[in-house]
């Protein structure tokens, strides 16, 4: 009993630590401008939302977050993700050309490994952004993410974020979360 | 009212030069919250978000913090956010239900209708001296137009119906073709560094989108199968541009009657169930609009004065640096829920905080408008000259049109309205433009 429980609990460091690695790999990956690889860590029936975050009281926060079906900040299949990154390459993304500088910090990981083979996985992130000369944007916030072990690796079928912001401050959302 | 006796004289109609001290002078900036924030009719809010009574959303007028409530007789109302006691804010959340607002600080009490009625200690602190009607909460005039809901401050405004004026021609198009009429989802609300007015005179700048929006262009043809806007519809087609009581419109000419009219959202793969959508719909539009506009005219970008982008959209002044941008998408009701799926995600997708092609102009703007903040820039003024002499009634169409789809006639006029608010006294100095076109078909302001 106490091997199986050592064994599974040594299983799930293994994951976590799989996983922790997999998270720092994308933060590299976005924070050196490398949007190809980017791409080819999610699925290819990928869904990457943002919902709207109200001010609502607090016996009503069930409705901070609104629902897959309401106006959403993004909620792009892979196409839309395919278009995001392209049209940085055609050097006329003129939001993101000269592009941003970003530091992608990422934590807090938790993992919920689910009956299907596929891992729900919940972290937190600080997403610095410097443009041009002097501006700055800090975003806060969380992913909730489905990760589907794919080609013997991990691929994000479903990634939620969520920012701490009500109205966004910054001039656009034209950085990867 | 500040009375300042300043008799603006910005924009040189014949030469289309425009003195940009108007986008960071905060004198002038706090000037138009007053001249032009407070009296015009402004878009706040749809009745899509308030579907119930006592329902709330909290909008706002330029920079007032405004509650849009339903009372509990089903009647639109809009208020200022304001305590009638020290000024506190009264609600403090985007949307509810609720039949009355109780301020945090002392817990006066207002029911949605407005009237104060409760506060502690009015027998006992108020020696029952307080004159609790003459303490409502400040409200202004409330109209709908197609279920979008306007408000002003200013009882000496004229109706809504005549401030859209011909306008609305236009605007029919796309915001009342049926019976059910649309609803609204949004808002997505960011922080833009730009002045509130390049983000509205950019609405019918037809001008910069190959520029601008080339990257977007180029994606969405890719993978989206959209042709682009061609180098002669853009400079040599009949594409209309034109300019009616402050509001800026432009007008395309639809292919077939059963086009797909969205841009955003549409995809080769959809395309054909959007077809039938319109043709299916056709009859009822045809009803409701009349031929012309039911089966051969598309609304393009466009504005309403003073701060109406592209459709139900607003640019909310914050200082003369700042503008809170809210992303709207209104959708037919009647349309199917997976072409509804298509419009809602193609409107994020391509505008708002996050679109494509929206994220491209903010520098653009921005750069527009801090050119004012150094000594040099103020110094030499910005030329909006293209197509002077270009632009005359039309019988056919309302206002002032423009011969080519691409001309800054737009802009020149929207700073000459601004300058018409910003000089006037009061209403009876704003020009209206008598409705002259023929609304043909049943529908109506109201929907």
């Amino acid at each position: 009993m106490a091997t199986e429980m050592r064994s599974a609990a040594g299983s799930r460091m293994e994951l976590w630590h799989d996983l922790m690695q997999f998270y720092i790999r994308e933060a590299w990956i976005l924070d050196e401008r490398r949007f190809r690889d980017w791409l080819d860590l999610f699925t290819e029936d990928a869904f990457y939302f943002m919902p709207r975050r109200l001010n609502v009281h607090r016996h009503e926060t069930e409705r901070e977050l609104t629902a897959v079906g309401d106006l959403a900040i993004f909620e792009d299949d892979k196409t839309y993700l395919t278009m995001r990154v392209e049209r940085l390459e055609t050097g006329m993304a003129w939001g993101e050309d000269p592009p941003s500088r970003t530091r992608h910090i990422v934590g807090n990981l938790i993992v919920d490994p689910q009956p299907n083979g596929e891992v729900n996985a919940r972290t937190a992130f600080i997403l610095y952004r410097s443009h041009h000369e002097t501006e700055e944007n800090i975003f806060a916030g969380y992913r909730d993410d489905v990760l589907r072990p794919t080609d013997g690796d991990w691929r994000i079928a479903r990634r939620t974020i969520v920012l701490d912001a009500n109205v966004i401050m910054a001039k656009n959302l034209s950085v990867f979360f | 009212m500040v009375a300042t006796g300043r008799n603006y004289q910005i924009i040189d109609l014949q030469t289309g030069q425009l003195d940009r001290s108007i986008f960071v002078d905060p004198d002038l900036y706090a000037e138009e919250q007053e001249r032009i924030f407070g009296r015009a009719w402004l878009m706040i809010g749809h009745e899509s978000l308030v579907p119930n009574t006592n329902d709330y959303f909290h909008t706002y007028m330029g920079e007032e913090p405004v509650i849009l409530s339903r009372d509990a007789t089903g009647r639109l109302r809009a208020f200022l956010n304001m305590c009638r006691h020290r000024g506190n804010r009264i609600v403090r959340t985007d949307t509810g239900n609720a039949r009355n607002f109780a301020c945090a600080y002392h817990g006066w009490t207002f029911s949605n209708e407005g009237e104060l009625e409760y506060l502690p200690g009015e027998e006992e602190a108020y020696y029952g001296a307080l004159d609790r009607d003459s303490l409502r909460l400040v409200e202004a005039r409330v109209d709908t137009y197609a279920g979008i809901v306007f408000a002003t401050w200013d009882p000496g405004a004229p109706s809504l119906d005549d401030y859209l004026g011909d306008a609305r021609w236009l605007l029919d198009i796309n915001f009342n073709r049926l019976d059910n009429g649309t609803e609204a989802l949004g808002p997505i609300k960011w922080m833009e560094p730009v002045n509130w007015k390049t983000a509205v005179d950019n609405c019918s700048d037809n001008y910069h989108v190959p520029t601008t929006h080339l990257s977007s262009i180029i994606v969405q043809g890719r993978y989206r199968g959209l042709p682009r806007l061609t180098h002669e519809q853009q400079f040599q087609s009949e594409f209309k541009h034109m300019f009616v009581n402050g509001h800026s419109l432009t007008m395309r000419f639809l292919e077939r009657p059963d086009q797909a009219r969205q841009n955003h959202g549409v995809t080769a793969e959809n395309r054909e169930a959007f077809e039938e959508y319109y043709r299916q719909t056709l009859p009822e539009a045809e009803r409701r609009l009349g031929s012309l506009r039911a089966r051969k005219l598309q609304l393009g970008n466009h504005s309403l004065f003073p701060n109406g982008v592209l459709g139900f959209r607003l640019a909310h002044p914050r200082g003369p640096l700042q503008t809170e941008f809210w992303h709207f998408v209104v959708l037919e009701k009647d349309m199917p829920e997976d072409l509804k799926t298509a419009l809602r995600r193609g409107s994020g997708n391509y505008n708002g905080v996050n679109g494509i092609f929206e994220q491209d102009d903010m520098d653009n703007w921005r750069g527009v408008t801090n050119s004012a903040l150094t000594a040099m820039g103020r110094r030499y003024t910005q030329d909006l000259s293209m197509g002077v002499g270009h632009d005359r009634r039309h019988p056919d169409y309302p206002g002032v049109v423009a011969e080519r789809y691409t001309s800054e006639s737009n802009q020149r006029l929207f700073y000459k309205r601004w300058e018409q608010f910003m000089n006037a006294e009061n209403w009876e100095d704003i020009s209206l433009e008598p409705k002259t076109m023929g609304f043909e078909g049943t529908a109506t302001l109201r929907g």
